[in-house]
């Protein structure tokens, strides 16, 4: 096993970061923690590399207790932070010797990996150049660059496309794909419900610190499949009429996004008319009902949206 | 790892170019500027019974007060490493920290020793300045240098602000060269004769220095006594700061 957590419980001040939480993780998985903004993703990622003591719990990584001295897990592990962590003044080649050169690797072993790392990172011919003058797509490459110098056994990717355009987008959700079926295991944390649906193999719903929903995307979506999802856009929408949904028995879940109620009940029931007696006086402009998806697994799951700001 | 990491900080070291700008160019400048204003009393009454030239007092005051900026160069590229998200990458890996600082505590006084190595050869090839016995000169100017660096990154590291760091640094650095009568010349009481010879660590330097070209050696030991001590007393105050900011 390369990660197992186990009712690990972290606390900062007043705040429960992580409330007994528990992930496993194998050999070659591509896990995707998925979770609004504080939900404790980060804490957990920090938890596992060692960066913080944790309150309770135990944690093991690669077999290993992680007690947050032990260099031989720090070794194995590689670290994409959300943050971009690179030197800006300096150049591509400086930027990917140095973090190699953190991991142990000698001058010979860089002369190979650096070349090998910026060509899988797609810079090639701009080594030299200052890193301060590329787009924001390429800093994060090269972010992503400076964790793979070592060949990691697990790496730990924490919100790695935040900030960046599609095409760079892309380009890094092709590359994590690529690294799994190298036998790479990677823990890939995420608020963008397409990308963990793109990678990961398994999910963990993360919310309040603690795991709300783990499995295939397949598995999730198979605990709500019972569930109706209907989209009703208004011309001008009215937040009070969230809590007069709400009070229809029959409906699980309503969100307001915009102008647009969500509004999530069980699979067979007809309410309809009730929905449409609520809503008419704000001008209905458009009906709608979908399958369900992994967004609506964590709507159905939490009650909220996954960008809602937490 | 530890040579990766020395020739790394010295390589940002030396690619700072406004730093060097400021560091280099500056105090060239007030030299040149000071000399200027100064030249027609053509010469300075040194505080040694001998005299010295207006350039030769300028060329020793000037690389002293930009050696206090030039703490920047340690405590700036500590926070950036240190007390920013920087830390967690550096953190995650096997890597000692406390090298790293280290690392960036050496480099950043080898790359003040350049430009205070560049402002006194400037000074003697342009400005036909004399600095006799630069061997033992230089030397002085190193345990100057190491005292700021250390200075700067104690109060960084004490208030985990580099606003805090600059704030002091740089009214000391401004009040400084005051206290050795370099923008104007103090008056010739036994008050201010101490604070010019002895008030601060620039003047503890500069006094041993105009020791060393005027022949004066109780002057040069009684000047840097007290530099060595100080510069011991903020090297055992700073490896506890290092030790927990590298936890």
């Amino acid at each position: 096993m390369i990660v197992r957590m186990e009712e690990v419980m972290k606390r900062f001040g007043r705040n429960l970061a992580l409330d007994c939480f528990n992930l496993q993780m194998e050999k070659g998985e591509v896990i995707g923690l998925l979770g609004p903004n504080g939900a404790g993703k980060t804490t957990c990622i920090r938890a596992i590399i060692g960066l913080i003591p944790i309150d309770d719990g135990e944690i093991s990584v690669f077999g290993i207790p992680q007690d947050g001295k032990n260099k031989e897990i720090r070794r194995r592990i590689g670290y994409v932070t959300q943050e971009l962590t690179i030197y800006e003044e300096m150049s591509v080649w400086d930027n990917l010797a140095f973090f190699g050169g953190l991991y142990g690797l000698t001058k010979e072993q860089l002369s190979v990996r650096v070349p090998e790392v910026i060509r899988i990172i797609g810079l090639e011919g701009r080594e030299k150049e200052r890193v301060k003058q590329f787009s924001g797509g390429m800093k994060r490459r090269l972010n992503i660059g400076c964790a793979l110098l070592h060949e990691p056994e697990l790496l730990i990717m924490d919100e790695p496309t935040v900030g960046i355009d599609p095409q760079s987008r892309n380009f890094i959700l092709e590359f994590v794909k690529t690294l799994a079926s190298h036998g790479t295991s990677i823990l890939y944390t995420s608020h963008y419900i397409e990308e963990v649906e793109a990678v990961a193999s398994r999910i963990h719903i993360m919310d309040q610190g603690h795991t709300i929903a783990n499995g295939t995307l397949k598995e999730l979506i198979a605990r709500i499949k019972g569930d109706s999802h209907i989209l009703i856009d208004v011309r001008i929408s009215s937040e009070e009429k969230i809590a007069a949904l709400r009070a229809i028995p029959e409906i699980k879940e309503v969100v307001l996004d915009d102008n647009r109620y969500h509004i999530v009940v069980p699979g067979g029931i007809t309410v309809f008319d009730k929905i449409l007696a609520v809503l008419s006086e704000l001008t209905i402009v458009n009906v709608n009902s979908k399958q369900p998806n992994l967004e609506d697994v964590f709507l159905t799951l939490t009650g909220k949206q996954l960008r809602d700001e937490a | 790892m530890r040579r990766d990491m020395f020739k790394f900080n010295l390589k940002r070291g030396l690619r700072d170019i406004y730093g060097h700008l400021i560091l280099i160019a500056f105090p060239v400048v007030l030299i040149a500027f000071f000399n200027f204003i100064y030249k027609k009393t053509s010469i300075f009454s040194g505080t040694h019974g001998q005299e010295l030239s207006i350039l030769t007092i300028l060329t020793i005051g000037f690389a002293l007060t930009f050696q206090v900026y030039g703490a920047a160069l340690s405590f700036d590229t500590i926070a950036v490493d240190f007390f920013s998200p920087i830390k967690d990458r550096l953190a995650a890996s096997p890597a000692d920290l406390r090298r790293m600082i280290i690392s960036i505590l050496t480099t950043a006084t080898i790359v003040s020793f350049f430009q205070t190595l560049f402002i006194v050869l400037f000074s003697i090839v342009v400005l036909n300045v004399s600095l006799p016995k630069l061997y033992l000169i230089l030397p002085v100017m190193v345990l100057s240098i190491i005292f700021h660096q250390l200075f700067g990154s104690v109060i960084m590291l004490a208030s985990r602000s580099v606003k805090t760091s600059n704030a002091i640094m740089t009214t000391y650095g401004s009040v400084a060269p005051m206290l050795i009568g370099l923008y104007f010349p103090l008056p010739n009481t036994p008050f201010f004769t101490i604070v010019r010879t002895y008030s601060t660590p620039v003047a503890l330097a500069n006094t041993a220095i105009k020791g060393i070209v005027g022949n004066d050696m109780p002057k040069v030991v009684l000047a840097l006594i007290p530099l060595l001590l100080l510069t011991f007393v903020l090297f055992f105050l700073i490896r506890p700061l290092i030790k927990k900011v590298a936890s």
